[in-house]
């Protein structure tokens, strides 16, 4: 479970200072998808980012598991999975290599890492690539390798930024397959994007994000409910005051 | 620790699968420099003794004025020939390397008993030319010095009378010393090659990831950001060390493939003296690496960290170039300063001199404090927010 209060951060450019989260405050629970929707620039990876600790927040609370982010930083990361945007596969090693590492890095012995990584490489359907070298691969192959390679110490709790960015619809479909695998085995999935058909083809909790402020939360059916429009996009529309950055 | 050993076992796989680097690292640079030099030596030395050795081709002007100098370095073995019109253009042109010109008043002058008049015609500036000069000069004061022994003789004078002084040379050298000229720009290679062997791996390992954006899942494992850094320095300067020993083991061969006694000399290096050369510039190896961490952490893609190679690379080459032009006898502070304490043991070590036990002690002191304090540095730019974050 992660459970976010009253979140800001500001940045400081040459050209002043830019606040890129302005109070976001949330909670995804277990055996739940939570999706972060929100046009471009809204703050969503900033969010994301400080809650799997590579920012500090500059005021506000997360807890994931009841863990203080601020204070048990590397026990957090113990009970995270992350998928940057970035997806930072390394080319020079091949996907096993490069899932192998992260196993490692998390203090795996090698019968464990063997164990998940069989698992993980027939759920994503990725054991036609798995013992080539990354260089080349495609979009699909490359998110692939980073989902399992962020799961192989299979943690309770899953964040993904916008992972079905570049995949074609059959990937995007198995993908989503496999997030509802996690839903079900109890995971806390949390999840960022600008795509609609995807928070409301998966999503139980949706939080809207817009200039780093949460401006709705709710399941599809309350966000439709509150906006007064039986339509979802047009919900969104509303909600979020423009259409700027939003893709259906 | 256990993470230091995955991190550097990672980057050294991901390393050595990039032929490029391990190219330039492993073979280009260690192999090279041995190579050009032992070229070098070799074929000064051969011009050397062929300019020695050849038969000597003499232009002599004025030679009816001096018929019996003539005749005496004809038996020299001296080939003479007849002199351009244009001697000076003759030199300079570079058709010969001196000419002798024998003064109009050589006839008068020796008989009246005073100094005859002869020149040497050269251009100091070039280089090849010396020898022959210098051979010129020998054979004109051999017959000089006959000659005034024969007059001395003639008037009933010993001829040690005009020789009070006898000079003899005692030359304590070392043997490795006397490899000394040849061997003087090894610790320049052996320096460079340590600090800069690790770098494209040091930039790749931090500016590299960072560009392609692997950093921030990396960094997002529940392991100490000093760990992965010092991971990542460890691959760097494992190859750093394996430039140098491969740097030395080709300088090994190529003593071993020269031809003995080449320009007076016989090369080699002992393989006590590679394990002491090696001992001293491990550290800078690990020096090296560590600098480039801190450049690379504070750059945002491999161009910007590798913009500052041409001004680290001086950083091993002031204190001998500072030494070179004012030179200072070694105290033992100096083998505190990095870079300079290398050099100096270097130097040490190939002239075939003792480095004291305080002496390692210093040196080696003085470069794992170096070390330690770049460490600190780089692990706190590694802390930074921004480290992880490219985009």
């Amino acid at each position: 479970m992660i459970h976010v209060e009253g979140l800001h951060k500001r940045f400081k450019t040459k050209t002043g200072d830019v606040i890129a989260v302005d109070d976001v405050g949330f909670t995804a629970e277990n055996g739940q998808i939570t999706g972060l929707l929100g046009p471009n620039g809204a703050g969503k990876t900033t969010t994301l980012r400080m809650l799997y600790t590579l920012m500090q927040p500059d005021s506000g609370h997360i807890t994931v598991d009841g863990l203080d982010v601020a204070r048990d930083a590397t026990a957090v990361r113990r009970s995270l999975a992350v998928l940057p945007d970035a997806r930072g596969v390394y080319k020079r090693l091949t996907a096993r290599e490069n899932i192998r590492y992260f196993g490692q890095l998390h203090g795996l012995d090698d019968a464990t890492i063997n164990a998940r990584l069989q698992h993980l490489a027939s759920a994503l359907e990725m054991n036609d690539f798995l013992d080539r070298r990354t260089e080349g691969f495609s979009q699909g192959q490359r998110t692939k390798t980073a989902i399992a390679r962020a799961l192989i110490h299979d943690p309770r709790n899953v964040i993904l930024d916008e992972p079905t960015n570049g995949l074609d619809v059959m990937t995007t479909r198995g993908l989503r397959r496999f997030l509802q695998g996690l839903r079900v085995a109890g995971h806390c999935v949390l999840f960022s994007t600008h795509i609609m058909q995807e928070v409301a083809a998966l999503c139980d909790h949706i939080v809207v994000i817009a200039k780093g402020r949460v401006v709705a939360q709710g399941s599809a059916g309350d966000l439709r409910e509150q906006s007064g429009e039986s339509n979802l996009e047009d919900a969104f529309v509303k909600i979020i005051g423009s259409e700027e950055g939003l893709l259906a | 620790m256990k993470h230091f050993w995955t991190v550097m076992l990672k980057e050294l796989r991901e390393s050595f699968r990039d032929r490029r680097t391990v190219m330039m690292a492993l073979v280009f640079s260690p192999l090279l420099t041995p190579l050009l030099m032992m070229g070098i030596i070799t074929l000064s030395a051969k011009k050397e003794t062929e300019k020695l050795e050849k038969e000597l081709v003499l232009a002599i002007a004025g030679q009816e004025h001096a018929p019996n100098l003539v005749a005496w370095l004809r038996g020299q073995g001296v080939k003479v020939k007849t002199p351009p019109r244009d001697i000076e253009a003759a030199i300079r042109n570079q058709d010969e390397d001196a000419i002798l010109s024998i003064d109009a008043g050589y006839g008068k002058a020796w008989r009246a008993n005073k100094p005859a008049e002869v020149e040497i015609v050269h251009d100091s500036s070039r280089m090849y030319a010396g020898t022959v000069v210098k051979r010129v000069e020998n054979l004109l004061d051999n017959y000089g010095r006959i000659t005034g022994t024969l007059r001395l003789v003639v008037r009933g004078v010993h001829p040690n009378v005009i020789a009070p002084l006898r000079v003899a040379h005692h030359d304590v050298a070392t043997p490795e010393a006397k490899q000394g000229m040849a061997l003087m720009f090894l610790p320049y290679i052996l320096l460079l090659g340590a600090f800069l062997g690790g770098a494209y791996i040091a930039i790749d390992a931090t500016a590299g990831e960072r560009e392609r954006q692997s950093l921030e899942p990396l960094l997002a494992n529940p392991v100490s950001r000093e760990a992965i850094m010092s991971g990542k320095m460890g691959a760097a300067a494992v190859f750093a060390l394996l430039s140098v020993l491969l740097t030395m083991l080709a300088f090994k061969l190529s003593f071993m493939l020269m031809p003995s006694n080449t320009a007076g000399i016989t090369f080699d290096l002992a393989w006590s003296n590679i394990a002491k050369l090696f001992l001293v510039t491990a550290p800078v190896a690990i020096l090296g690496t560590a600098i480039f961490t801190v450049v690379s952490a504070n750059s945002k893609t491999v161009k910007e960290a590798q913009s500052w190679f041409g001004v680290l690379m001086l950083l091993p080459m002031i204190p001998t170039i500072v030494l070179m032009v004012s030179p200072v006898k070694d105290k033992l502070w100096m083998f505190l300063v990095p870079f300079l304490g290398q050099n100096q043991m270097l130097v040490r070590v190939l002239r075939g001199q003792a480095v004291s036990g305080t002496e390692w002690a210093v040196g080696l002191a003085g470069a794992a404090l170096a070390c330690v304090l770049l460490w600190v540095f780089a692990s706190r730019l590694y802390r930074r927010e921004q480290l992880a974050i490219s985009a």
